[in-house]
């Protein structure tokens, strides 16, 4: 405890002239999205929806994190073993701040995987699934096994800042080069990630958009695990890029593959020092 | 009618052998062959786009695969610098300009306005060119303008975008000259001619020169609801 205060400390005055203190501790998502609030009064994209925020105590995402536990303990696939064994970064079965310390490079496969790509990984070689077993295969939905496993595992990392580690050079590349990837105008309407998310307080039709520079919005614009209102439906980072990539007229982009991880190399670090809100309730 | 059909029948075809194909790929879980470190952060966003099978095989609707939406032109590519940090440079601007004039055809002679309100609907369609896991047929729902979603237009039929200016009475303020219109056409056509790399999508090619003619007399048709805001 004591070690862990002296932590959030630096942290907390790193950030603190922002307003809210990213801690390197649990804090509840309501909490967290509470003080964002507090902090931009003038935010028209953190304070777009009252009901949402209203809702925020009883979101439905928070549904999941019973299903999505016992799915983590539980012997389950051909090889009959629990994914307790997984390591998300931080060690095997350590769940505490995994989350927000993704994407990262990982010795055993040779490169950068996001969140999602690591769990199916330790889903296949831990738990022997196949791409064809339903477990892995669907990703979306509430009712997926991977969006009950991810809220609950991301659920662990709520309240802790943003923190993608960048000192393996593979990491710094990726994140870089989803740097390059969110200017880069493509597809058949000219479309780059900035067209959206490079001003403040902009609209496309009713929905208020996130500012990549503004980390306080960025922070709740990232924070996947979240149930979207609209969709009735808990969704993830990949579901949302899955989602801009279509509206932008680029290419299908599939799942599981590096041009997703780079993104959110640099989606996470654009958010660096500021708590997330896991899950995180949306429109 | 039949062609269109076929069309869609290949989509729907390529899409479901895509799905094989990428699974296959996430399957291998192949280390980098390459070393992503000794590229620039360039080389490697180009490197992940074109050789990491991160796309779905599908048929674009305006033709070609993935590999040719993805494609830059000198235009996209001159446009892609971090607008949150860096003005246009000048430099770039003259080029952006002199490269979407020379893509832009002017339509011969006087210009007629289409049907205003065909072009509402066109404005509030954003229906097109969309593909991946859920595709735009545009063999039974034509593409629409989009406009909504960036500008308002008519404020009294929704709640519409603001990346883009505020057109209401965007013709009731200008009046509905053949120099009017001729700029109108350039600039729904391609706005890089005016507004070097503006947000705003190229549209000459993504729709018919009849559907720009009745999204023009949407703005610029008196009788038009955007004229009398």
């Amino acid at each position: 405890m004591f070690k862990k205060a002296l932590l959030a400390l630096p942290v907390a005055m790193a950030v603190g002239v922002a307003g809210t203190a990213a801690q390197a501790e649990w804090q509840d998502p309501n909490d967290v999205l509470q003080k964002l609030l507090e902090a931009q009064p003038d935010s028209k994209y953190l304070h777009q929806s009252e009901m949402n925020i209203m809702m925020m105590p009883d979101n439905p995402a928070l549904y999941l994190l019973d299903d999505g536990e016992e799915l983590f303990y539980k012997e389950r696939g051909p090889n009959n073993a629990s994914l307790e064994s997984c390591d998300f970064g931080k060690g095997e079965g350590v769940l505490e701040g995994a989350y927000v310390e993704l994407p990262r490079y990982f010795e055993d496969t040779g490169k950068v995987m996001d969140f999602e790509m690591r769990l199916v990984h330790c889903m296949k070689e831990i738990q022997g699934f196949t791409s064809d077993d339903s477990a892995v295969s669907q990703r979306h939905g509430s009712g997926s096994d991977i969006m009950r496993l991810t809220t609950y595992i991301a659920h662990q990392s709520s309240g802790y800042a943003w923190n993608p580690p960048l000192d393996h050079p593979k990491e710094q590349a990726m994140r870089d080069a989803g740097e390059v990837l969110f200017f880069r105008r493509g597809g058949a309407m000219d479309f780059n990630c900035a067209a959206c998310h490079g001003d403040s307080g902009k609209q496309i039709r009713a929905s208020v958009l996130p500012e990549m520079r503004n980390s306080q919005e960025w922070t709740k614009a990232v924070s996947w695990p979240a149930h979207r209102a609209g969709q009735d439906n808990v969704r993830s980072q990949n579901h949302r890029i899955r989602g801009c990539i279509w509206q932008m007229r680029h290419a299908g982009i599939l799942p599981d593959t590096p041009v997703n991880t780079a993104l959110i190399s640099y989606w996470n670090d654009a958010a660096r020092g500021e708590p997330a809100i896991l899950p995180d309730l949306k429109r | 009618m039949f062609n269109k059909n076929t069309v869609a029948a290949g989509v729907a075809a390529f899409a479901s052998v895509a799905l094989a194909a990428g699974c296959a790929v996430a399957d291998g879980n192949k280390a980098d062959d390459v070393d992503i470190t000794a590229m620039s952060a360039e080389e490697l966003a180009e490197h992940l786009i074109f050789e990491t099978g991160s796309w779905r095989d599908q048929e674009m609707q305006e033709g070609g695969g993935w590999r040719d939406r993805m494609t830059q032109d000198e235009i996209q590519k001159a446009c892609s610098f971090d607008s949150t940090r860096n003005d246009l440079d000048g430099e770039v601007a003259g080029r952006v300009v002199a490269l979407a004039r020379e893509q832009y055809q002017a339509p011969e002679g006087d210009i007629e306005l289409g049907d205003w309100r065909k072009g509402a609907e066109l404005a509030d369609s954003g229906y097109g060119y969309r593909i991946g896991h859920n595709v735009d047929d545009h063999g039974t729902r034509e593409a629409g303008g989009n406009c909504y979603n960036c500008h308002v237009m008519d404020s009294s039929v929704s709640v519409q975008g603001t990346i883009g200016p505020n057109l209401e009475n965007y013709g009731a303020q200008r009046g509905d000259s053949q120099e009017i219109r001729q700029y109108v056409h350039q600039v729904i056509s391609n706005p890089h001619q005016y507004f070097p790399c503006t947000q705003m999508p190229r549209f000459q090619g993504l729709l018919t020169e009849e559907q720009i003619s009745h999204i023009m007399a949407y703005l610029l048709d008196p009788e038009s609801p955007v004229n009398n805001r």
